[in-house]
């Protein structure tokens, strides 16, 4: 969330650090991460969002309906479409042009990414196992595999928690609330 | 429709009932707990908790999520003095001289201070509120839909243009929220738009996936990444301020209430706004500004004042125009149109007793929140030592339940999970998110009230310029969209358009 002021020069870029949030931020590791500029992320930002902006243009021109006098459906998208296509293209051509100061975009290091990466495509297993599985023993698979995952020696509290998990939100969420989540086999759902 | 004492009254008596006591309660517990624990904000807490509370009649949940927000404000300055980790960015100041005079042993009189500010700045804003909201509404009556068009226009090209000086960003971020709203089906013709030929895409991008994924989804992502293990070992046994402290602070609970109340009135001028304004105006009328960052009380007082006062007037526009000024408010916007209840000035004439009792329970929240965070004090800065392993997960399992349960379907849990990668890229990237959820919250009822300004007009769109009140909001609209562009025409370098980033 904060940046890195990092003058363009390579004799600079090393020691100029200004952070406006305090100690939090100092501390974590990032001296590894590769250095990209917001200028060239902005450039290429830019870019992506005035072909969004045009993809969505092209989109809007296929909707159907509407009446006479009336707001049609096309309207709207097709603003934003624009508002995309205009904002993306002065983006990234501002950015072209600067000059000057530029600043570092604080990437995360090869480890933080694999972290990220591992965080979210459990994530994507734990929803795709909600149905097939259930609520309660998608939830235990799930806290328990990334607890675990961030702290590995915690592997005994890793269960723990995913079993106290499983059960609240079995008691919880499907018996006193009784919404409808998917319950599972488990549970003779 | 004008204020009434017996609806006050009224109001008293149905937030006193049992049950809503129970609710403000459960309301400010949970928020004191959001905003203690980094990683999850009262957006997120409220976003999460939202489709969970259908169970509740419209009066407790709105109790409870009014209270959750308030008291998020609260918790977010124990993390800020306990362990430097400000919880929202509105507690940034906090912690400069919160964890100042934690670390010279006075941790306790810094958290009791702040409960005492919290709680002095946010009852005189209910007062405010109490007086201040239906007076507005009852000049809102009059408004037709390209007033209502026009004010929407205005506070989305407010938050734009307020937040910060990347106004290009802002304007995506606004159009990419405007986009993900316009999904699914057209409401006034049922024509399918955007959803290129997926059919799931029909049921449309609720806004609750999309709250979710912006704020706790890519909280947890920038968490993980940077392994916070952060927790603290300070010792909290002498947590009573003494007298001369709150006689010391007492002008200044005053001030920042002033500051943040009446800023807090503005479209996007979030407590992360006003209270760095707070926190520079008492250093300023200081006679000892050098003592600031080093541990002045006042330092620690002026922040968490304007924090709450701030939250609070934000229910003003809500509740008079149906205008929500920031993230959390359009959350609460939307939990309201999903009990059926339209937002405006209406609110006070068709569900006075609704109105009321929220507002009455505001006045009894501020009385739980510094019964709560006073003697409990120690616990909280305990909650904040739970380490981020278990923490994360648990984040993300009760932001899977929450979106799930918004139609009990997969489909609402992937967009989530969509805009959480989204979300990431913004905050890595430098765009504001405050524009994106109010787009997606206000989409639809743009739409609307301009369809109907324009069937007024028989198309034309010089309505929204030749009534008078419209033309304001207009003429403002495009003022604060020029003033952007005149501060990104001035800011040559790329340093100006993104020191200001932080939301």
């Amino acid at each position: 969330m904060v940046s890195q002021k990092v003058h363009l020069s390579r004799a600079e870029r090393d020691c100029a650090s200004t952070s406006s949030l305090p100690r939090a931020q100092e501390d974590s590791e990032y001296s590894e991460a590769e250095v990209r500029t917001q200028r060239t992320a902005d450039i290429a930002v830019g870019c992506f969002i005035t072909l969004l902006g045009i993809f969505i243009v092209l989109a809007s021109t296929t909707i159907q309906g509407g009446a006479a006098h009336r707001l049609p459906p096309q309207t709207f998208p097709m603003v934003v479409g624009f508002l995309l296509f205009l904002c993306g293209i002065a983006l990234a051509v501002k950015s072209w042009r600067l000059r000057g100061t530029d600043l570092a975009i604080k990437w995360p290091d090869r480890e933080g990414f694999l972290t990220i990466l591992v965080t979210l495509a459990s994530l994507a297993g734990y929803i795709a196992l909600m149905n097939p599985l259930g609520l309660p023993l998608a939830s235990f698979v799930y806290i328990a595999f990334s607890t675990w995952y961030l702290k590995r020696s915690k592997w005994p509290t890793a269960i723990l928690i995913g079993l106290i998990t499983g059960i609240i939100s079995y008691v919880l969420f499907i018996r006193l609330l009784a919404l409808s989540f998917p319950e599972g086999s488990l549970f003779g759902g | 429709m004008d204020f009434s004492w017996g609806y006050l009254f009224q109001g008293f008596a149905t937030a006193l009932s049992l049950q809503n006591i129970f609710w403000a309660l459960l309301g400010c517990f949970i928020g004191t707990l959001v905003g203690v624990l980094p990683g999850i904000g009262p957006v997120s807490g409220i976003a999460i908790l939202l489709p969970l509370t259908t169970v509740l009649p419209p009066t407790s949940a709105i109790i409870m999520m009014a209270a959750i927000y308030y008291g998020a404000m609260y918790g977010g300055s124990t993390t800020a003095i306990v362990v430097n980790i400000p919880g929202e960015a509105s507690s940034v100041p906090t912690a400069m001289d919160g964890y100042e005079m934690a670390k010279q042993g006075k941790a306790g009189p810094a958290l009791a201070i702040s409960a005492i500010a919290s709680f002095v700045a946010g009852t005189i804003s209910v007062i405010a509120l109490t007086f201040f909201a239906p007076m507005l509404a009852n000049f809102a009556v009059v408004f037709g839909p390209p007033e209502y068009f026009a004010l929407m226009f205005m506070g989305l090209s407010l938050v734009i243009s307020l937040s910060g000086r990347a106004l290009l960003k802002g304007i995506i971020s606004m159009a990419i929220g405007l986009g993900a709203a316009l999904i699914g089906q057209d409401p006034l013709t049922g024509s399918a738009r955007l959803t290129f030929g997926f059919v799931k895409l029909l049921g449309g991008v609720d806004f609750i996936s999309v709250i979710v994924g912006l704020f706790a989804i890519s909280e947890v992502m920038i968490n993980v990444e940077q392994r916070i293990a952060a927790i603290s070992k300070l010792d909290i046994s002498n947590w009573m301020p003494t007298w001369s402290d709150i006689k010391r602070c007492s002008w200044t609970m005053l001030r920042c209430t002033g500051v943040g109340f009446l800023l807090g009135l503005l479209p996007g001028c979030a407590p992360s706004v006003t209270t760095f304004v707070a926190y520079d105006l008492e250093k300023r009328v200081s006679k000892h500004p050098e003592q600031f960052g080093k541990g002045a009380i006042e330092g620690v007082a002026a922040p968490e004042g304007a924090n709450n006062a701030t939250s609070t007037a934000g229910f003003v526009p809500l509740f008079s125009f149906g205008l929500p000024t920031a993230p959390s408010m359009a959350v609460l916007l939307g939990g309201l149109m999903m009990y059926g209840l339209q937002p405006g000035p209406m609110l006070f004439k068709t569900n006075p007793d609704f109105v009321w009792a929220v507002i009455a329970s505001m006045y009894i929240g501020n009385v739980m929140l510094l019964v709560l965070n006073l003697p409990l004090v120690g616990m909280w800065a305990r909650i904040v030592r739970i380490p981020f392993y278990i923490l994360g997960p648990l984040i993300i399992f009760c932001s899977v339940v929450g979106t799930y349960s918004i139609r009990f379907q997969a489909y609402d849990v992937w967009v989530m999970l969509l805009f959480g990668v989204i979300g990431y890229f913004m905050r890595k990237l430098g765009f504001p998110v405050a524009p994106m959820v109010l787009a997606s919250v206000l989409a639809q009822m743009l739409e609307t009230a301009m369809g109907q300004s324009l069937l007024i007009s028989q198309g034309s769109p010089l309505i929204f310029f030749t009534r008078p009140i419209s033309a304001v909001f207009m003429a403002l609209a495009i003022l604060s969209i020029g003033w952007g562009i005149w501060v990104q025409v001035r800011a040559k370098t790329l340093t100006a358009a993104v020191e200001d980033e932080e939301y």
